[in-house]
This record gives C-alpha cells, structure tokens and sequence, in this order.
C-alpha cells in the first residue's frame, strides 16, 4: 500500500518539506560534531530536542498528509481546486493535456495582446 | 473617581443586559429551526439595508448561517480597522516631531498598545474568519459549519472582548487607564509591580476581553476542523481539497494549540495582579512569561499568514490565466509551517540572554521555516510567469503581497540570525520587518480577498478606476512607511517610543508621510465600498471574472450563479427552500 502511494512523483511533491528536515538535520549533525559551546547535560539535551521534535513532527505529519492526499489522488477522480464539486468541469489530467501541447506557442503570441487587453475592461466590469 | 467608574461599569453591564434581552425575545425562534437551516428570517445576505426588513436586525442577532456570520466577521474586522488605524495615524502625526508635542508619553504608549492587540486580534483574525465563515462551506461543498450555533457564539463572543480592550479608552476614569503593555504584556510591567501606572483595572480588562477573544478563535478553530474534516463533499477528496480550506485547516490547528496557551498565561498574569500569586515574580518570572507568550506569539504571526497566502494562491492564478503552480508544493508547504512555527518562539527572545546552545536550535529551525515560505513566493511568481495576467483590483492587490512578503521575509530572515539580531532587535528594522508581513502582505491578501469577492456578497461592482487608486496609494505608502522604519532602524532609532533623537527627524517624517497616503487610500477604499454597494452596477452572470474562459471556474462563483437564477425566477423576496446554507437567499434591495 505504502509502497504503492509513496511513488516517484509524490515524493517530489514532498521534496518542500524534505528540504527544511534536511536542514535540521545538518544543524543536528554540526551541532553534535563541532559543539561550539561546550556539553551541559541540561542545556545540551534541551537544544538536541529544539531540533529533534519539529524534525519528527514534520517527518510524521509529511508522511500522514502524503498519504492522505497522493491516496485520495489515487482513489478517486481529481480536479483543480475548488473545482470538484462544478458540474462540468475538466479533472486535472483533461487540463493538463488541454494545456499541456499548445503550451509554448499559445503563450507566446497570445502574451503580448493579452497585456493591453486585459489592464483594460475586459476583467472586471465585463457583465454591466 | 471611583464613583463615576462603577457608574460606566454598570451602564455598560446594563447595555449588555439589553443585548441579551433582545436575543432572547427571539428565542422561540431559534428553537423552531433546525442547526442546518440558516438564520431566522435569513432572507437575502446584505447588510446595512436591514432596515427595509420588519425585524431585520434581529435577523443578524439571531443568524447561524455561516454567510451570515461570515458578513458579520466581515463588518467587525473592517471596523477593528478603522480603530486601529485611527489610532496609529495619531501616533504618526505625534511622531512627525521629536519632542512631546500632540500627546502625552503615557498616551501614545496606549495607543501603541491598542493599536496592536487591536490590529492582531481584532481585524486580522476576525477578516480572516469573515472570508472562511463565507466561502468553506460553499467551496468544500457542505451545507453549513458543522456547528452552526457554535460558529455564532465564537463571533459575539467578540464585541464584548473589543469593549474590554478598549475600556480603558471607553470609560473615561482616574483607575481605569488603557494598557500601556505593548501587546507583549512583558512583565513585570504588565504585572502591575513597581511605581509604574499598570496596576490599575484597565489593564485587567484588556486581559479579560484578549482572553475572550482567544476563547472565540478557539471555538472557531474547532469548527472549521470539524466542518473541513466531517462535511465535504463526497467529490471533494484531500487531493482536491482547495488551498484556501489547507490554509484554514492548518490555521485551526495552530489556534488550538497556541491560543489556549496564551489564555492560560494570561490566567495566571491575572492571578499574579489580582490574588498575589508569584509566577512571574521571582527569579526568572520575566523569562517565563516571555517563553510563554512566545510559545503562543509566534504561532500567533503565522495564524494570521497562512490565510492571507491562501486567499492568494486561491485569486491570483485566476488572473494569471493558468492554475497554480505546484499546487501540492503550497499545500505541504503550508503544512509544514504548520508544524515548525511551534518550533522557533526563542528567536524573539535572543537578546535575552538564554542559553546559547538553545539560541543555536532556535536559529536553526528558524532558517528551516523560511524554506516553505519562500518555496511559495516562488510559486507565486511562477504562476504568473508568462501567464495570461489581468491587472484587475485584487490581482494588483495579490502582486502587491508577494511583493511585500519578498521584503518581509527577507528581512526576517536576517533576524532569525543571532548576530545580527543582536544589533537590530528593538529597533525600528524589527517594526518595519512585521509591517512588511502584517501590513503589506496580510492585509494586502484581506482587501484582495475583499474586492475578488465583492461581487457575491454585495450583488454589485465597485468602481475600478477607484479600486486601482486605492491600490497604488497603499502600495506606494507602505514601502515608504516601512522601509524608512527598515532605515531608521539601521541607524538605531528604538522601537516603542514617543520621542526620538534630532537625527532621526527626516526619515520620521517620511514614515509619517507614507501613512497620510495609506490613509488616503484607505477613505478611497471605504467610499467605494458603501457607494458601489448602494448604486453599483448589479451583477448579472455567476462569472464576474471570466473565469469559465480559462477553466478556472469555482465551485462559490458556481454557486453564486445558482442564486442569480433562483432570484430571476421567482423574482425575489420568499423562499422555502431554505433547509441549507448553499441555496436559499436572494438579492435584497434590487
Ligand atoms: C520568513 C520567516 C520569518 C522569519 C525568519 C522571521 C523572523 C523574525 C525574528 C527573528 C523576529 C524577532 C526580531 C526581534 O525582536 O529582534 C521577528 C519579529 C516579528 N515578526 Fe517575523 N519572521 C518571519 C516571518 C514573519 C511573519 C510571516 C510574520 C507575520 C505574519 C512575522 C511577524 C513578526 C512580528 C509581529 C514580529 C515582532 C514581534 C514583536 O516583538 O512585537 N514574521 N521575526
Ligand atoms: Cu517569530
């Protein structure tokens, strides 16, 4: 199960948080390695859990709202956000492939025109 | 004196008597609908025109429709608002010269003091709170809040903690003076100990009406929790779960677990003034306090944040014309600060003089949090990277935030460093960093939020040509206000004080300018609102902002819709259909 959800792409989707655990991690092991202020019991044991208890909080909540969510991508239909409960609307993948193709060329001609269009009326009060 | 205090305290207990009355006349009321269906007598969403309606006030004592009360939220942070800013705008005109000149000292210490309780407690969380109330339950697809009548509750709960907070200013005594704490209530200042003027009432008051506060957030907390959690949508799984509702739900997180804290802090500060406790007294009762209420205090900065970048991830990509960017990157990244915003309270105590080895972890983890919050201003840049962008009134406000939270951040970032905190903590560098946040970036999302949705909740459109000046004239004032504090901070001006140094004059000044522009823009913002929403154009499609266009139509604009076409088809007033809060009411006044 675990196995399956935890593929390739949702642990790219989880490198944002990998990376600041990353850098606990390396405070973890500098602080342990170089010691700049000496060893108290106390004080040197509060300053490892400072560190090691949002490391394993975050691991543990990663992990929990990975799977929670690249399961229910898994499981069922997705759709942009806040989307999902209009009638008619594209799932992701249908957006994706529509966007996808004619992605560079749209783009780049319609980008131009668009700008002095769309400061202009077309935004907002379109409908009055 | 003493007389005439009891004599305020029992006007105000007699006001609230009335209050109380007057629900209660409604109560038969209330007991003959069930929790799901809206308000008694809900009909129609606008305020300010209750007066068309037989007892339509009553109507806005007695609602439990979370639009509704979401409308409520709304008008109470907009008035918090104009509070706060009323009595900043003071204090920058006093600032404007060195010397005591416009107020007292003791004065301007209150006004600083309310100015930030009022700001952080009682617009920020209650405009956020006004846009979840509104728009979760209509974006998650549920009928209502899980716990209507608890979602009423936590926001009445609120007028009587604004009185409170500002007693000292409403009840005009010799013993009852506002706070002069600052909103960190260090003690032992704010334990009322010494010669000082802090042992008197008002003090007490502002504790009590912070706590109640704290109390409403909390309820609301566990609300939205329960009703994100229990009442969506069946279609709407955790992967399509909108950013906005992510933002909220991590934000009820945080309230639950800091809130109850700072309550319980301040029970026991209460006890400390008012039954000769010790907990902050003895050796080491300052640093408690401050490890206690940063605990609380820096979940507190990020409780009001997350929201705000919601409301951005959720607009600005609708004028990008594209989805955004590395959606689920905002998603775990807005987790993950969740989670490591409880672990950094100690960089606003570095200067304290803690252990150094405590200061090292502090740092670290700090460094660790500007990762998620940067991954998402990289997000937000991306989206509107060769994106289709459509300057429009709450995009404008949308690029102003990230570009305010670029220089917020950053300058965060530099305080989280212990050496260069050491120079810069209690200077003017620490106001402009948060102002940065709160002002530039906070309320940026707030009035983006205000002017995307307008159309739904006033039924109309307000004027852009004014929506752009409003924007550029906060845009342009903030930056000035800000970074001449960033400056005058660099060149050593304390932060919290009524007087400066000579040298300090220009850039003073100049903060003082930038203001009078916020304030401009601030009246241009309000005319708009009150004249668009009595005789701007009425809004005719569910889709103001074209969004079917580029796909990125959602599910509150959908719903508007459906009102749209409920109201032109049986042309207004009644409604029975009213079993939830997602399809009954019309347009009132057209
Ligand atoms: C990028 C992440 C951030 C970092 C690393 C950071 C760092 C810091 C540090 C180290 C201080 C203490 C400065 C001092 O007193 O000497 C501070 C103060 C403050 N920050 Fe931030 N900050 C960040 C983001 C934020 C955000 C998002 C908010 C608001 C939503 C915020 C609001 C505040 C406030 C209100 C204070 C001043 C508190 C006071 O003393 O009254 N910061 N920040
Ligand atoms: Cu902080």
């Amino acid at each position: 199960m675990a196995a399956k959800i935890f593929d390739k792409e949702t642990i790219l989707d989880l490198t944002v948080n990998i990376i600041p655990l990353g850098i606990i991690g390396f405070f973890v092991v500098v602080f342990a390695v170089y010691d700049p202020f000496g060893y108290d019991p106390l004080a040197s044991a509060i300053s490892f859990g400072l560190l090691l208890v949002p490391l394993v909080a975050l691991a543990a909540l990663t992990y929990i709202s990975g799977k929670a969510i690249a399961g229910d991508e898994k499981r069922s239909e997705v759709f942009l956000a806040g989307q999902a409960t209009v009638p008619g609307s594209q799932t992701l993948e249908e957006y994706e492939a529509q966007a996808e193709p004619d992605h560079e060329p749209a783009e780049l001609t319609d980008d131009e025109s668009a700008e002095d269009a769309e400061t202009e009326p077309t935004a907002q009060n379109t409908d009055d | 004196m003493e007389i005439n205090g009891q004599l305020a305290l029992t006007v105000l207990m007699g006001v609230f008597l009335v209050a109380v009355a007057a629900w209660l006349t409604r109560v038969e009321n209330w007991r003959s609908y069930t929790p799901l269906a809206s308000g008694g007598g809900a009909y129609g969403q606008e305020s300010g025109h209750a007066h068309e309606k037989p007892g339509g006030l009553i109507r806005w004592f007695t609602t439990v429709d979370h639009k509704d009360i979401g409308m409520l939220y709304g008008l109470y942070g907009v008035i918090a608002f104009l509070v706060g800013g009323a009595m900043v705008m003071i204090m920058r005109v006093e600032l404007a010269d060195p010397g005591m000149t416009l107020i007292s000292n003791t004065f301007y210490n209150s006004l600083l003091t309310s100015h930030g309780i009022t700001m952080l407690f009682l617009f920020g969380t209650p405009i956020i709170a006004a846009f979840s109330n509104y728009f979760i339950p209509l974006v998650i697809g549920a009928d209502d809040m899980a716990f209507p009548r608890i979602n009423a509750i936590a926001f009445w709960l609120l007028p009587p903690a604004a009185l409170l907070i500002w007693a000292g200013f409403l009840i005009p005594t010799g013993d009852i003076i506002p706070a002069q704490t600052a909103w960190t209530m260090y003690t032992p200042l704010s334990a009322g100990v010494g010669n000082g003027n802090q042992a008197n009432a008002g003090v007490d008051l502002m504790l009590l009406g912070l706590h109640l506060s704290g109390v409403s957030a909390t309820m609301g907390s566990i609300n939205f929790i329960a009703t994100i959690f229990t009442e969506r949508a069946e279609e709407v799984t955790w992967a399509n779960l909108d950013i906005f509702s992510w933002t909220i739900l991590t934000q009820s997180g945080l309230i639950l677990f800091a809130f109850p804290l700072l309550g319980s802090a301040m029970v026991m500060l209460l006890a400390d003034r008012n039954f000769g406790t010790v907990f902050f007294a003895g050796e080491g009762g300052a640093i408690l306090w401050q490890h206690l209420f940063w605990f609380f205090g820096h979940p507190e900065v990020y409780i009001l944040v997350l929201p705000p970048m919601g409301i951005v991830s959720y607009v600005l990509p609708r004028f990008s014309g594209r989805r955004l960017f590395g959606f689920k990157f905002v998603v775990y990244s807005t987790l993950a600060i969740g989670v490591l915003s409880f672990g950094v309270w100690a960089h606003h105590m570095f200067a304290t003089g803690i252990d150094p080895r405590l200061r090292a972890s502090f740092m670290a983890v700090s460094m660790a949090i500007a990762i998620p919050s940067a991954v998402k201003t990289f997000n937000w840049i991306t989206t509107m990277w060769n994106g289709r962008i459509r300057l429009t009134t709450p995009m404008l406000f949308c690029i102003g935030f990230v570009s305010n939270f670029i220089i917020g951040g950053v300058t965060g970032v530099f305080l989280a460093s212990i050496p260069i905190d050491l120079v810069l903590h209690d200077t003017y560098y620490v106001v402009g960093h948060f102002h940065y946040i709160v002002m530039g970036a906070i309320a940026f999302a707030g009035f983006a939020g205000l002017y995307y949705w307008y159309p739904i909740f006033t039924g109309r459109m307000y004027q852009r040509k004014l929506g752009k000046w409003h924007f550029w004239l906060w845009m342009v004032g903030t930056n000035i206000t800000f970074f001449a504090m960033i400056l005058l901070g660099y060149g050593g001006m304390p932060r919290r004080y009524a007087t400066y140094l000579p040298q300090f004059i220009t850039l003073h000044q100049i903060a003082t300018l930038g203001a009078l522009l916020l304030l401009v823009g601030g009246f241009i913002w309000l005319y708009n609102f009150i004249i668009s929403w009595l005789e701007g154009p009425v809004i005719e499609s569910g889709d103001p902002w074209n969004l079917k266009e580029d796909g990125l139509y959602t599910a509150e604009w959908e719903w508007f819709d459906r009102k749209l076409q409920t109201k032109i088809t049986d042309g207004g007033e009644q409604q029975d259909v009213a079993t939830d809060g997602g399809h009954e009411s019309d347009e009132s006044d057209s």
